[in-house]
């Protein structure tokens, strides 16, 4: 419980915008533990997606380390940083992320063959598991279109988890939600850190669901606040 | 609103140009049809004109009237006269010239010189309106202003012809004793020159025949002598003929010439001294041939017409499909439901103008090219027509921009009518299509299979129909564009199914990017009908277009080909010797050394030979006799039209002596076999007689069957018989006898160089075909051109709008996926996997509708052009029909389809790698 899994070290991040620049990190510096469930905290436009896009592989930073397990991932390779999205990464994200033209169950399988997992019984058992878990076990054969908000982003979770990812990256799942069922999501990120033993990044300027989380992250301006 | 307007066109400048180009297109389409049908009618017509001048040597629009007067109490001359005057503004014609003819009675005429042979010199006094400018005075001058010499006789003039026949005097003094003037003195005329008439003269309305009993004298003094007042005394045949400005005359004036003219000759006060003029065939065939002509056009421009309106539905529907959020917001911040019309229907009226104006000028542009068109695809810029603009243009303009704009503001009254409810509902629910449901594909391939059945059946009526002039059954080619389209939709019906099958067979071994490739397809099924609907239609229309043009024109070109016979066939005329009334051959070493020929070879063609039998029936042969080895070098025949090869036939025949080859027509009419003696003779009744050494159905030239039109006006198929014997020994059996001279030329020369050794030559010619200008007789004909032209274009027009509307489909698919090609980067996919499964999604719409668009095609070409083919037939169709396809023109389809996919697919690919994963992610949170 008290390892480290993901050191940010000395991150900044530059855009280049019309006569000049933006500087959206600032020499951010924290460590995420292993298992646990760590909110990226800050108003919109405080940085946070920004942070939770270099560390989830989807965007470099102008300078700085990222650190996962013991691999700087800034440094590697645009096809190794796919396959670890792939493989151990899962992602949730604002607004609803499924794929239109598949059902709640095929979304949740579809990142079983991503992950490269063979279609057999295991994971036919894998995929129904996760959806009893996000609490649709009755609602499989649906197509996103006929689900609520609230009942996307929960297969979108189930999604997340189903291969089993090290880390879970949620940028601000609860967004669209209303405040129980963003509640009710965020419990569900604790409970699968601690049943699945899967870390959790999760971003939030919704103060109310801090009390849930293992540790915070605050960021203001691009700076963090809190150390 | 306008600015709002501009605004928004401008935001979707890709869309508003790809609606821009459409209308330019729909309205140079439809314009080019009519430019063109005026150019080639005004051809058509000139061409009808010049064949009359040459055939009949005449003038080629002439009205005549004549009577004959022996009291013109009533003065019915000058109202002959006046009504004569005023025929050219009824008919609508300008007027080159009144030409009046009289010609006093004949009578006697003694010559004043008391000859022997005076009283046997008939030639009646005529005057003809503008007489003096249609002679060459050879001898003598022409009659003074006066008309008479200083001892009051008449001055006239007389041909050469006459001038010799009669024995007269230049300055000769005759009387006609029978005939005095107002005063009671005998008429008598003076001898005052001779002439020639001039070569290539239409102004001559009787021939020479006519002419050399003629004494032709000053017409002012004629009238003032013989007619008015004095006409009680005479008997006057007068003639007089309105000579119409032929050259003036456009395909527009002359339903009003026929219709008119008919009018005088059968209805007016007129009609028992009007002649029904010669000019009425000509004309009333040219309008049949011309309304057969623009049926089978107009029919064959609809299937792009329809393409073109599906083409602007389509990309103004995706346009309204991109809008629909803007609009529902629009609605609900409380705009009006007729504001939001207005504002489609100000951007209709801004692409159809412009579209009208560009569109104008490229329907010129078409025009020119639907007159140069060569062949399928193939354009060459001498053929071209001077375009005029006319006004049927304009209306056909004004319709193309009206039919614009209603397919582009259309769409906008359902689409004014959503709201945000609807839109968020409608992502919710899947439609299923309304032609499915209606099973209108099924209904479709119902009806053109009855179609294709009936017509399979009537096929020998439909070509005679064709010949008697009617144009092609609009049913029958509106019956094969059904069955395309009803097929197309079959198949869209079966593709999610197959697609389906497929997923399924290899459902666990599917990747990631196949395995969402085809959920994605088989999802968005509905939405990708109308582009792959496209597609299909594209490339089975254009297979089935090119195969109707490559067979009607190589079909009508072979057909040329063969009933030429060889190069150039050329006759001259034999003189008979009158005194052993024997033919005298025109020297024939001259063609030994015509630089031109690369061979010469003399063809005894006698069609009017005969056959006896028993009972005194005769059979009417075509006897031919012919040197077998130079003939076959001469001559060509296309393959597999003979059971053997041609040469097999020359070489039977080269090895009797006394063989014949006869047409087969003989074995199954007549019972004979190959042994049998057969004698037969020609037109002249000279007998010979061979062996019959073998039958054919074909030989060049030969027309085995033939169309002959009954007195009653139907149609009905005639046999045709041949006997080719060798030259030989028909010289011997029928002595020196008229011979044809048929010749090969060399690559380096033309036609010209040829006909220009004929006139160093001063030849005489009475038949002279020419394989080259009979084959550009052949593909000017306004019929297979204009068909060819208009197929061409159409496949250009078609190609184009399936290359834009797919590109527009493919882009619009993406940049409404672009979320969820972010998530997918996002979950790990690689740049490589989102092109795989880009590629399968083009084979799942794009590949899948070619291939079924070939099928499509191949199969209905197969099955229609057989019977559309008969619509073309001309009367001289000999040779049986085959279905051609040109393997160039199906490379050249698949290339541009190849060209098509794969820039959509190059760009698509572009459009991915330039993609943002967090751009594309940021897109879901507004």
């Amino acid at each position: 419980m008290n390892d480290i899994l993901i050191k940010i070290e000395d991150i900044s991040r530059v855009f280049p915008v019309p006569g000049g620049e933006f500087t959206a990190l600032k020499n951010i510096n924290a460590t995420v533990q292993k298992g646990s469930f760590t909110i990226l905290k800050g108003r919109s436009g405080s940085g946070k997606t920004t942070l939770m896009n270099i560390v989830g592989c989807l965007d470099y930073p102008t300078k700085g380390k990222i650190i996962i397990g013991d691999k700087d991932v800034s440094a590697l390779s645009e096809r190794e940083r796919e396959n670890l999205r792939r493989k151990k990464f899962g992602f949730v994200f604002q607004s609803v992320s499924l794929m239109p033209s598949l059902n709640a169950y095929q979304n949740v399988e579809f990142s079983l063959r991503l992950a490269g997992k063979k279609v057999d019984a295991d994971t036919q058992k894998r995929v129904r598991e996760c959806l009893k878990l996000v609490g649709l076990s009755n609602r499989m054969t649906h197509m996103p279109a006929e689900l609520s908000g609230g009942e996307q982003q929960r297969v979108a979770i189930a999604r997340a988890i189903a291969h089993r990812p090290d880390v879970i990256f949620a940028d601000e799942p609860t967004a669209e939600l209303d405040s129980a069922m963003a509640a009710n999501v965020t419990q569900l990120f604790k409970a699968m850190a601690e049943k699945e033993g899967i870390t959790v990044l999760m971003t939030t300027h919704d103060v109310g669901l801090m009390d849930a989380a293992d540790s915070i992250i605050e960021l203001e301006n691009g700076e963090r606040i809190n150390v | 609103m306008f600015k709002l307007m501009l605004q928004k066109m401008w935001h979707k400048r890709w869309m508003t140009l790809s609606l821009l180009v459409g209308c330019v297109l729909l309205v140079a389409t439809a314009i080019s049809f009519p430019l063109y049908q005026k150019a080639a009618y005004d051809r058509m017509l000139q061409d009808e004109f010049h064949k009359n001048i040459s055939e009949e040597g005449r003038f080629p629009t002439v009205l005549s009237m004549a009577t004959i007067f022996k009291k013109d109490e009533s003065g019915m001359l000058q109202q002959m006269e006046t009504f004569m005057d005023s025929v050219y503004g009824q008919l609508g014609a300008s007027k080159e010239q009144t030409v009046f003819y009289y010609i006093l009675q004949k009578t006697p005429l003694y010559s004043d010189m008391n000859r022997e042979d005076a009283g046997d010199i008939g030639v009646a006094l005529s005057g003809i309106t503008d007489f003096e400018n249609h002679i060459n005075i050879i001898n003598g001058e022409c009659f003074s202003e006066t008309g008479k010499n200083e001892q009051g006789a008449i001055e006239v003039l007389v041909c050469e012809d006459c001038f010799i026949e009669e024995g007269l005097l230049l300055g000769e003094t005759l009387t006609y004793e029978a005939v005095s003037d107002a005063q009671g003195n005998p008429i008598q005329i003076v001898i005052k020159g001779v002439f020639r008439l001039p070569e290539d003269d239409l102004f001559w309305q009787e021939g020479t025949d006519k002419i050399r009993h003629r004494a032709y004298m000053n017409i002012n003094l004629f009238r003032q002598m013989f007619t008015g007042e004095n006409t009680g005394n005479y008997t006057i045949d007068c003639r007089q003929y309105a000579f119409m400005d032929y050259q003036k005359i456009v395909f527009e004036d002359v339903k009003n010439i026929v219709a008119k003219t008919k009018y005088f000759y059968e209805e007016s006060e007129y009609k028992n001294i009007l002649e029904k003029p010669q000019y009425m065939d000509t004309m009333e065939q040219y309008l049949r041939k011309i309304n057969r002509i623009s049926a089978t056009l107009l029919i064959l421009q609809v299937p792009v017409m329809v393409m073109l309106c599906a083409f602007l539905l389509m990309i103004s529907g995706q346009m309204y499909e991109m809008e629909r959020n803007e609009i529902s917001v629009i609605k609900s911040r409380g705009s009006y439901r007729s504001q939001i019309f207005r504002l489609y229907l100000y951007q209709g009226l801004v692409l159809s103008l412009t579209g009208g104006g560009l569109g104008t000028l490229l329907g010129v542009l078409f025009s020119k090219m639907l007159s140069s068109t060569r062949n399928f695809l193939e354009i060459e810029p001498t053929l071209s027509l001077e375009v005029v603009f006319t006004q049927k243009a304009v209306v056909y303009a004004v319709g193309a921009m009206l039919l614009t704009l209603l397919s582009i503001t259309l769409p906008a009254i359902k689409h004014s009518r959503v709201s945000i409810v609807d839109v968020k509902r409608q992502k919710a629910t899947m439609k299923k299509s309304l032609w499915k449901k209606l099973y209108l594909d099924v209904i479709l391939i119902g009806i053109s299979v009855y179609g294709y059945y009936s017509f399979h059946k009537n096929m020998i009526n439909l070509s005679m129909n064709v010949l008697q002039g009617e144009s092609l059954d609009p049913l029958l080619y509106i019956s094969s564009s059904l069955f395309i389209l009803g097929c197309g939709l079959l198949f869209l019906r079966i593709q999610p199914m197959l697609v389906l099958l497929i997923y399924k067979l290899g459902k666990r071994f599917w990747k990631s990017a196949s395995y969402i490739s085809f959920l994605e397809n088989m999802r968005n099924a509905g939405k990708q009908q109308l582009i792959m609907l496209f597609l299909i239609m594209t490339v089975s229309l254009g297979i089935y277009h090119a195969t109707v043009a490559r067979t009607i024109l190589s079909n009508a070109i072979e057909n040329t080909q063969y009933l030429n016979g060889s190069e150039i066939v050329i006759k001259e005329a034999w003189p008979k010797n009158l005194l052993t009334d024997e033919y005298m051959e025109p020297d024939y070493t001259k063609y030994m050394t015509l630089p031109a020929a690369n061979l010469c070879t003399k063809v005894l063609y006698d069609d009017a030979g005969y056959v006896s039998f028993k009972q005194s029936e005769r059979q009417i042969v075509t006897v031919m006799g012919i040197h077998t080895k130079e003939f076959g070098m001469v001559t060509q025949i296309p393959a597999g039209l003979l059971e053997k090869p041609y040469y097999e036939y020359l070489n039977e025949l080269a090895k009797a002596a006394d063989g014949v080859i006869a047409s087969s027509n003989f074995q199954t009419r007549y019972g004979y076999k190959v042994g049998d003696t057969i004698r037969f003779r020609n037109e002249e009744g000279a007998e010979s007689y061979g062996r019959i050494v073998d039958f054919v159905d074909y030989w060049p030239g030969y027309t085995p069957k033939m169309s002959v039109t009954d007195p009653d006006g139907s149609i009905k198929e005639q046999d045709n018989f041949l006997l080719v014997a060798h030259y030989e020994v028909l010289k011997q059996d029928f002595g020196i006898y008229p011979y044809e001279v048929w010749i090969d030329l060399k690559e380096e020369y033309t036609e010209a160089d040829f006909l220009q050794w004929v006139e160093e030559n001063h030849m005489m010619v009475s038949k002279y075909a020419n394989r080259e200008a009979n084959l550009r007789n052949t593909m000017e004909d306004p019929l297979l051109q204009g068909t060819n032209g208009i197929l061409t274009l159409g496949f250009m027009v078609t190609i184009l709008l399936c290359a834009i509307g797919y590109l527009i489909y493919w882009i619009m698919a993406i940049r409404e996926r672009e979320l969820m090609f972010g998530v997918l980067r996002a979950c790990g996919f690689h740049k490589g996997e989102l092109v795989h499964m880009l590629i399968n999604e083009q084979i799942f719409c794009g590949v899948f509708s070619v291939l079924a668009g070939i099928g499509i095609g191949s199969l209905s070409s197969k099955l229609f052009v057989p019977i559309l083919q008969q619509a073309y037939a001309s009367e001289n169709q000999v040779l049986p029909m085959k279905l051609i396809t040109n393997a160039a023109d199906m490379y050249r389809l698949y290339g541009v389809i190849a060209a098509v996919m794969l820039l959509a697919l190059s760009i698509l690919i572009m459009i991915l790698f330039k993609m943002n994963v967090t751009k594309a992610l940021k897109l879901g949170e507004e």
